[in-house]
């Protein structure tokens, strides 16, 4: 579970003044949840995810994560751009703990980069990034998935093998993704929420959801 | 600091007390070894020469000045050989100056890598800190082994010598997380801190032997630690050979104080590191 407790988060604006993320947000996330998370551009959504994951502190109030949670997925996080891919799946091989020789051969095969695999990350284009992505944090086994419109890139072949990947993947584990495009939202997820001037209100109906982050 | 302080690193279930403390050094250790080689390929590359840079870079300064030196003051009739007094000088000066010059981009430049939990600013500026120190002492131990071999000058004092360096690194490790810690909250830091080491160069006393300046000079210059280490250095070298000062234990006061400040320094930041 993912528990948020009254959290709120601001940052200090250049010149003076204050922009407001979250205010008093609280919210539970159950193992085997797929929440959608609606926000447009600018909403704080890459935030809010940061924050459940624990990379980002929250101004006030507190954020307690009882499974473990992926690092939030997102194009170029998390990844090494002068290194190659593989080398940058032996350096998550390191921190996470895990024989290094299995995730090679995951991320190989499941990214199919060919020859790029061993090409510094920058030279990469954003499927590329976002298949190097998913291969590597499903290498590494999390009890939650934070996805960051990473599904976003990619071409209809791979969007489709992520999709099944993540179902397999995360069957009876958790996800939670945030994106400004519904679709995503309603392919992925079981529920939905929607962030907008600093609340989070989630509804139980995808539909719902979707009809609300319309309307805004 | 970073070891207990681990609310649910990786694993679901927690440990409590010292097991979370072991499992948090375990988890450190890791980091640290992933970061440190991810380090050698990102600044050196796989090819060419690859690592043996990170320690040619300081060689060649390092000789370039000795000789430099040795060859402007080859008249001059001292006890200690020119070219080991600069040696000596200027390979643990660079190490300290490399490590906290390189302090200021530890947060912005590691980033996408905090984006991972178990991977803290605190690991990722030992890690620097660490090939930064291992680079200087292959240095040394390559020029003190070869007049040793050559010349047949071996060091006074070979655990003063080792124990100086430690003193110096832990100096240098100490200022470097203040900096780092600074540098992610203030912007101002990064602009400062590169004049700081460029203008402390006269008062590290990296380049000349206390004993020569007026004792007032020299009183006044034993507040900074900087010269008292590299005092210390030079007694562990030349011994008898030459007149050091030095307050050994003013300079550990410095390296605690700093080291601590800086763990705190480093911890209270966190909080606020924006992404």
């Amino acid at each position: 579970m993912i528990y948020l407790d009254r959290v709120s988060k601001h940052y200090e604006v250049r010149g003076g003044g204050r922009k407001t993320v979250l205010a008093d947000v609280s919210a539970v996330i159950r193992p085997g949840d797929a929440v959608g998370i609606l926000g447009r551009n600018g909403a704080g959504k890459s935030t809010l995810v940061r924050m459940l994951a624990g990379v980002e502190f929250p101004s006030s109030g507190r954020v307690e994560r009882r499974m473990s949670v992926s690092w939030p997925l997102a194009h170029g996080i998390g990844l090494q751009n002068t290194l190659s891919g593989a080398d940058n799946a032996r350096f998550i091989a390191r921190i996470y703990n895990h024989p290094i020789p299995k995730v090679l051969a995951f991320v190989q095969d499941f990214a199919q980069l060919g020859g790029y695999f061993d090409m510094p990350v920058r030279t990469y284009s954003a499927g590329m990034m976002g298949r190097l992505l998913m291969g590597l944090s499903f290498a590494v086994d999390f009890d939650c998935y934070l996805i960051d419109e990473v599904t976003a890139t990619g071409d209809a072949r791979f969007l489709e093998r992520s999709q099944e990947m993540l179902s397999e993947k995360t069957r009876g584990r958790t996800v939670v993704l945030v994106s400004h495009v519904a679709e995503h939202v309603k392919l992925y997820c079981r529920t939905a929420a929607v962030l907008h001037d600093g609340s989070l209100t989630f509804f139980e109906d995808i539909d719902e959801a979707v009809a609300t982050y319309r309307a805004l | 600091m970073s070891a207990s302080a681990d609310p649910g690193r990786l694993s679901a279930q927690r440990p409590s007390g010292l097991a979370q403390t072991v499992e948090g050094f375990r988890v450190q250790l890791r980091v640290i070894h992933a970061l440190l080689l991810r380090e050698l390929t990102t600044r050196f590359g796989r090819g060419h020469l690859g690592f043996l840079w990170l320690f040619i870079e300081p060689l060649m300064l390092a000789s370039a000045i000795g000789g430099l030196h040795w060859f402007l003051e080859r008249g001059r009739t001292g006890a200690a050989p020119i070219f080991l007094f600069y040696v000596v000088g200027y390979a643990p000066y660079f190490a300290f100056r490399s490590i906290v010059n390189r302090a200021p981009t530890a947060f912005h430049a590691n980033m996408t890598l905090m984006y991972h939990r178990q991977v803290r600013l605190l690991d990722v500026v030992l890690a620097r800190n660490l090939l930064e120190a291992s680079a200087v002492l292959c240095v040394l131990v390559l020029v003190i082994g070869s007049s040793a071999w050559l010349i047949d000058m071996t060091p006074h004092s070979v655990p003063t010598m080792v124990f100086a360096l430690l003193l110096m690194f832990g100096l240098a490790n100490g200022l470097s997380l203040l900096v780092a810690a600074g540098a992610a909250r203030w912007e101002v830091v990064e602009r400062l801190v590169h004049p700081l080491t460029y203008l402390s160069l006269p008062f590290s006393g990296a380049f000349f032997a206390l004993h020569d300046l007026p004792p007032r000079l020299r009183d006044a210059l034993l507040w900074n630690p900087q010269p008292n280490i590299h005092e210390m250095l030079r007694d562990g070298m030349f011994g008898a050979f030459m007149v050091t000062h030095y307050d050994l234990l003013y300079v550990i006061g410095w390296v605690a104080m700093t080291n601590l400040l800086g763990l705190a320094a480093i911890r209270a930041v966190r909080p606020q590191l924006e992404f």
